[in-house]
């Protein structure tokens, strides 16, 4: 499974990060998200897939 | 529904500034999700009312087809900004910040601001957030008795705030009474006059405040406001001073109101505080994003069609005012299994309680971080609090802000820690001076040191 952060749509809402803090990381200027390993690892996918749905924004992007 | 106007439009009759929005609030939201998740709310010039969740995400996000523009000085479309209805003085009206601007001016003032307020930026600050609520505590620890609105909640946000900007901590009374009693006190009511009094007080204050650090600059977002540059523009005083009143009343009313209501919610469920207090690691996370979402301290914002356009079968006209209802589309049981009950380890909690899209609350970090602070403190040294209902005062109208006058408990005394407020706010002072901590992230990565 891949996971990424449409740069576009993340508003730094946080809650990724808050959630699954293995797979994202936020940035210190402005908070707003990135994968911190485009491969989600193995046995980390559910975690993956409750991040996306958290997201106000709808910025992760499973693939 | 006029006659001259052919669309399908559902219409309801709501007057968010009534008893009947707060009182019959979780009735509303369920035959309105039912019924009409987008309506013609008739009340206040009419107005379109997007509560439904699905329905408010397609809508908040569409920066291309929406305007936050409060068009003061006739220089834009006209448009009225994000208060619905529009202050009622409109000779005399004024900008709210960035939060009543479009792109590219609202964006150039986010990147200049976000280095402040950003987790990394808030998280250096933590050592100084928990000192203040101490401090709180301890001025009543020993009395066992509190009014978590007046003695604690009002205090912490307001003083941090003060800090950002780069202001005096001594200050904030001069600030906080002004804000607060603001959104309670409507043109008309008999406190009214005393309440504009030190609104003009508080305004002569930031102006000083602001000049003086032109002459002899002093890190904070103030200094990052009066040195900035908006492509080829600079702001004047007047908008930068709005600018500043939006910083500080979306730093003070909301957490207040936030923490206020959570409290009061935990006093009422003893079992509930025990199992959050003992189970915090795990759970003060996912219980901070639940009271967001319930009690939703910012309830909504207005914004002006730009084009006519149709959204999800919904056929919207330039011009009209839509009402984003953050309060009632996190009430959606679409979204939210029980919408209506608190449970504070909700998983998939994407309330939008700090709105969404680009205008996104800026300060959602900050709140965060004094919440807890204030809230884990209230759950160590009083955990056997209960307060008061009949001295607890709720604002008569919701339709803004969701918040609290006063709210008393009592609990078993304790032990203070340390000094008392004025006390900690000198030292406090010295430390934000002499490691300059308003600096922005980018500039000061270290965390704050209250000792050597
Ligand atoms: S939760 Fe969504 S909007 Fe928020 S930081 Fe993560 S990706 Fe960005």
């Amino acid at each position: 499974m891949k996971v990424r952060v449409d740069p576009e749509v993340c508003q730094g809402h946080t809650l990724c990060a808050m959630n699954a803090p293995d797979l994202f990381a936020l940035r210190d200027e402005d908070g707003h998200a990135y994968a911190v390993d485009e491969e989600v690892p193995a046995g980390k996918e559910d975690l993956a897939r409750d991040a996306a749905r958290t997201c106000p924004e709808q910025a992760i992007v499973l693939s | 529904m006029s006659n001259d106007d052919p669309r399908d439009k559902p219409t309801i009759s709501l007057d968010r500034h009534s008893p009947r929005y707060r009182l019959e609030f979780e009735s509303l939201a369920t035959e309105f999700h039912a019924r009409c998740p987008v309506a013609w709310n008739d009340t206040h010039g009419g107005y379109w009312f997007a509560n439904g969740n699905k329905e408010l995400f397609d809508l908040a996000r569409r920066a291309d087809l929406l305007s936050n523009e409060n068009d003061v000085d006739g220089t834009g479309r006209g448009y009225q900004g994000i208060s619905i209805p529009s202050q009622s003085d409109q000779a005399n009206r004024t900008r709210g910040g960035f939060l009543e601007m479009d792109p590219p001016d609202q964006r150039y003032y986010r990147q200049a601001l976000n280095p402040y307020l950003s987790p990394a930026a808030v998280e250096r600050w933590k050592p100084v957030i928990d000192e203040l609520t101490r401090a709180c505590l301890d001025e009543k620890i020993e009395t066992g008795r509190i009014d978590f609105v007046d003695d604690l909640a009002n205090i912490v946000p307001a003083v941090f705030t003060l800090a950002m900007l780069g202001m005096p901590l001594k200050d904030w009374d001069v600030y906080c009474e002004p804000v607060h009693a603001a959104v309670y006190t409507p043109p008309g009511t008999p406190d009214h006059a005393r309440v504009i009094q030190l609104q003009m007080r508080m305004g002569m204050h930031m102006m000083e405040v602001m000049q003086g650090i032109r002459e002899r600059p002093r890190p904070g977002l103030i200094n990052e406001l009066v040195t900035l540059k908006l492509g080829d523009r600079t702001p004047d005083d007047t908008e930068i001073a709005g600018v500043i009143m939006l910083i500080i009343g979306g730093g003070f009313d909301t957490t207040t109101a936030l923490t206020a209501h959570s409290l009061e919610w935990l006093s009422e469920h003893p079992g509930e505080r025990e199992r959050l207090s003992r189970e915090r690691d795990t759970l003060l996370d996912s219980a901070t994003e639940e009271f967001l979402r319930f009690y939703t301290p910012a309830q909504g914002d207005g914004r002006t069609i730009t084009q006519d356009c149709e959204v999800n079968g919904t056929e919207f006209r330039e011009g009209e005012r839509l009402w984003l209802s953050w309060a009632m589309a996190n009430r959606d049981a679409k979204v939210f299994e029980d919408p209506h009950t608190i449970h504070l380890d909700r998983k998939g909690n994407r309330h939008s309680s700090f709105g969404l899209g680009i205008h996104r609350c800026i300060g959602s970090n900050v709140a965060r971080a004094v919440f807890k602070s204030m809230l884990t403190a209230v759950l160590d040294r009083m955990p056997d609090f209960v307060c008061d209902p009949d001295g607890a005062v709720h604002y008569d109208t919701t339709g803004v802000i969701n918040g609290m006058k006063h709210l008393p408990a009592t609990f078993t005394p304790g032990k203070r820690l340390g000094a008392g407020l004025d006390e900690t706010l000198e030292r406090m002072q010295r430390i934000c001076d002499e490691q300059r901590l308003a600096e922005p992230v980018t500039v000061r990565k270290a965390r704050a040191k209250l000792r050597d």
